[in-house]
């Protein structure tokens, strides 16, 4: 049973060598594929952590991208601080909505991308891959994608078509109560 | 003992420890009556509403305020696979605050159907007769007149009359409307005559107390006789700031089908062939929108003032079990339902002025189940049945072509993928198969059923009074009552049955 002995010994051996490369692996992706938020946020956030803050800046950008008829003059949802007013608002919901929200949101920067080919994450894509990301999310086969998805389509718009700045686009006159006089802008 | 309406987030001290003759949880259309009989019978009553006492000034007329406010999770409820957004109310009123004021009564058939199939003893047409015209008296209900019809909803009459379906006006709870259209955000005018408008001062003037952000967490029993109710107060910011500890001989559930069962299952209420908390009924529901040439401008006006009952019978095995009336909403809302995201989204959302949308809502005869998760909040579990599936797409293809009949340029099913119709020859085509849960977001503001009354204890959990089978002074007197689904909207069926239960309340609060 010597050549037995031997024979384990190396499987052993192949699989700790491969598992110790896929840890120091896995550390390397984790490091890299999650700096360089902190310094991205300069604020203090509600509920959101940091890494979230900038990937739900760069979802709420897309998802609310103009079309050709606003062009530049639409307001984007950084000025409108969609992202500050969905930390806000998720402040204010039971816990679990926040965990399950950043959970969605590790998947989108880190999962997602990898699904469509692309090896950086969501955060750091140019705009027509960032979309080619949440088209895969809200037509995946997953029940619990498009869910989330949906949600955080849901999240961003409120945060972007609460705001009077955008009802022009949709000729929407707005609430009577506290109308200004020359109605809302 | 003095009426009045009680903050718990400004209580001090901010914890209560009460002795009286009835309790009742939830102010809502059921809530609201109970509490009101109860209290003109001469007892000392409260009642707990866990969300905010609002009044017609807090009500801005803004989605991302009034949402927060008005709804349980902020509008994000939703059944546990998320293939349905449940839209609950929450605050002094409950849904009666943020819903479109649409009266029926439920049908004969449906009443007859209870009796004779599930066992329901005293409740037929003839007797709920009474109470429903007192409901309607107390809430002025009236037709809505043609004039105040706006154009969303004389797209679909114009829908139904040019295809010969059975359609007409519906009725109201309004007086003094100014048509507004901001009715799911609480009304700025006070025209609603709901619960928080009018039943429950009529139940403060009786002398009831009513506290709001108070959490009822347990129903206090020893398996055979309820003894009252236990809560957490809450602060403005929604963090406890106290307990509530109530003694009383009859307690009422009327915290809406999902409250309501997740409340007594948290209680460990007796529950000996597993009924407590199944039956849910939904009435899920799909939208369709239509683009027209024209301005439909559907966000102003009374949301819903048509319904098309082509589709629905009320008939136990009918394959007609569709609801359709219009679904306008506001921006936020609206944005969220069409499809896609960025600039595509952004050109479908220029034509927000020119859309009509209507809603297919299914007389569904799924049985869905309310349980309560680890962290003791409600889980929502229903899964449509195949039936229903077949009724959704059904409802929906006929919306379709009830907006192509009243002159639709272009109409769009906002499934995935969304589908696009110009004509009705397109429709036959359509591979409705996909049509289905998780393709189609749907919507659901009816629960329903999942305390269902009836004398067999094996098929119902409380008995045709409201009171539970094994737990003596225990009642239910919201839509957890209903055998099956109602097929239309259910506040007259819950404010009539609630009054028409309520002597059983009075009678057993005073015996004890």
């Amino acid at each position: 049973m010597p050549v037995r002995e031997t024979s384990v010994s190396r499987r052993r051996l192949i699989q700790g060598a491969l598992a110790g490369v896929l840890l120091v692996g896995g550390a390397l992706a984790v490091t890299f594929r999650t700096r360089d938020y902190a310094a991205a946020t300069g604020r203090r956030l509600l509920v959101l952590a940091g890494w979230q803050w900038v990937v739900l800046r760069h979802a709420a950008s897309r998802i609310t991208a103009p079309d050709a008829t606003a062009g530049a003059t639409a307001a984007s949802a950084d000025d409108l601080d969609v992202a500050g007013f969905v930390d806000g608002w998720l402040s204010r919901m039971d816990t679990r909505v926040a965990r399950d929200f950043g959970r969605f949101l590790a998947y989108l920067e880190q999962i997602a991308p990898l699904g469509c080919g692309l090896l950086s994450r969501f955060s750091q894509l140019g705009p027509a891959e960032q979309d080619r990301v949440l088209a895969s999310l809200e037509s995946s086969r997953s029940e619990l994608l498009r869910a989330g998805f949906e949600g955080l389509k849901a999240l961003v718009f409120m945060g972007y078509y609460r705001h009077p700045r955008t009802w022009s686009v949709l000729a929407y006159d707005g609430p009577f109560v506290g109308r200004p006089e020359g109605g809302w802008r | 003992v003095s009426g009045a309406f009680l903050r718990g987030r400004d209580l001090e001290p901010s914890s209560l420890e009460l002795s009286v003759d009835a309790v009742v949880v939830g102010t809502g259309a059921g809530g609201s009556i109970a509490l009101r009989e109860l209290a003109r019978a001469g007892l000392d009553v409260v009642a707990f509403e866990e969300g905010a006492l609002l009044t017609s000034r807090d009500f801005d007329q803004r989605e991302d305020h009034m949402f927060e406010q008005l709804y349980q999770d902020g509008g994000g409820r939703a059944t546990h696979d998320m293939a349905i957004r449940v839209l609950q109310g929450r605050g002094v009123g409950g849904s009666t605050v943020h819903n479109t004021n649409l009266c029926k009564r439920p049908a004969d058939a449906l009443l007859e159907l209870w009796a004779r199939q599930y066992g329901v003893e005293g409740a037929g047409p003839n007797d709920l007769r009474p109470a429903f015209e007192a409901i309607e008296r107390d809430l002025s209900v009236s037709e809505i007149e043609p004039a105040m019809r706006n154009a969303n909803n004389d797209v679909l009459r114009a829908g139904c009359e040019a295809l010969g379906w059975q359609g007409g006006p519906l009725k109201h709870n309004r007086v003094g409307c100014t048509q507004s259209g901001f009715c799911e955000l609480g009304c700025t005018y006070d025209a609603k005559q709901n619960a928080l408008k009018v039943v429950l001062p009529q139940a403060v003037q009786a002398g009831a107390r009513i506290y709001s952000d108070v959490e009822i967490v347990s129903i206090a029993h020893d398996g055979q006789r309820a003894a009252g109710v236990r809560g957490i107060v809450r602060g403005a910011d929604g963090k406890p700031r106290g307990s509530v500890e109530v003694r009383a001989r009859v307690v009422v559930l009327a915290a809406s089908a999902v409250g309501s069962a997740a409340l007594a299952r948290r209680s460990g209420l007796p529950d000996p062939h597993g009924r407590l908390g199944r039956g849910l009924r939904l009435h899920p529901g799909g939208i369709v929108a239509a683009r027209f040439d024209r301005e439909i401008v559907g966000w102003r006006g009374i949301p819903q003032s048509y319904e098309c009952t082509e589709l629905l019978s009320h008939e136990p095995g009918s394959d007609k079990r569709v609801w359709i009336v219009p679904a306008f909403a506001h921006p936020i809302g609206a944005a969220a339902t069409i499809p896609g995201f960025g600039a595509g989204h952004m050109a479908a959302m220029r034509s927000y002025k020119n859309l009509a949308v209507l809603t297919a809502m299914v007389h569904d005869e799924t049985s869905g189940e309310v349980t309560v998760g680890p962290d003791d909040r409600p889980v929502i579990r229903y899964s449509m049945l195949e039936s229903d599936r077949r009724q959704l797409a059904l409802g929906l293809v006929a919306c379709a072509r009830l907006l192509l009949a009243a002159g639709a340029r272009h109409v769009t099913i906002p499934a995935i993928p969304p589908v696009h119709v110009s004509s009705a020859s397109e429709l036959e085509a359509l591979d409705v198969s996909a049509l289905r849960p998780h393709s189609v977001p749907l919507t659901a503001v009816h629960p329903m059923g999942t305390m269902a009354m009836g004398e067999d204890p094996k098929v119902s959990v409380v008995r045709s009074t409201g009171e539970h089978h094994q737990v003596r002074g225990l009642f239910v007197a919201d839509g957890s009552l209903f055998p099956t689904s109602l097929g239309g909207p259910p506040q007259i069926g819950i404010y009539g049955f609630a009054l028409h239960l309520s002597p059983r309340m009075v009678e057993r609060a005073r015996a004890g």
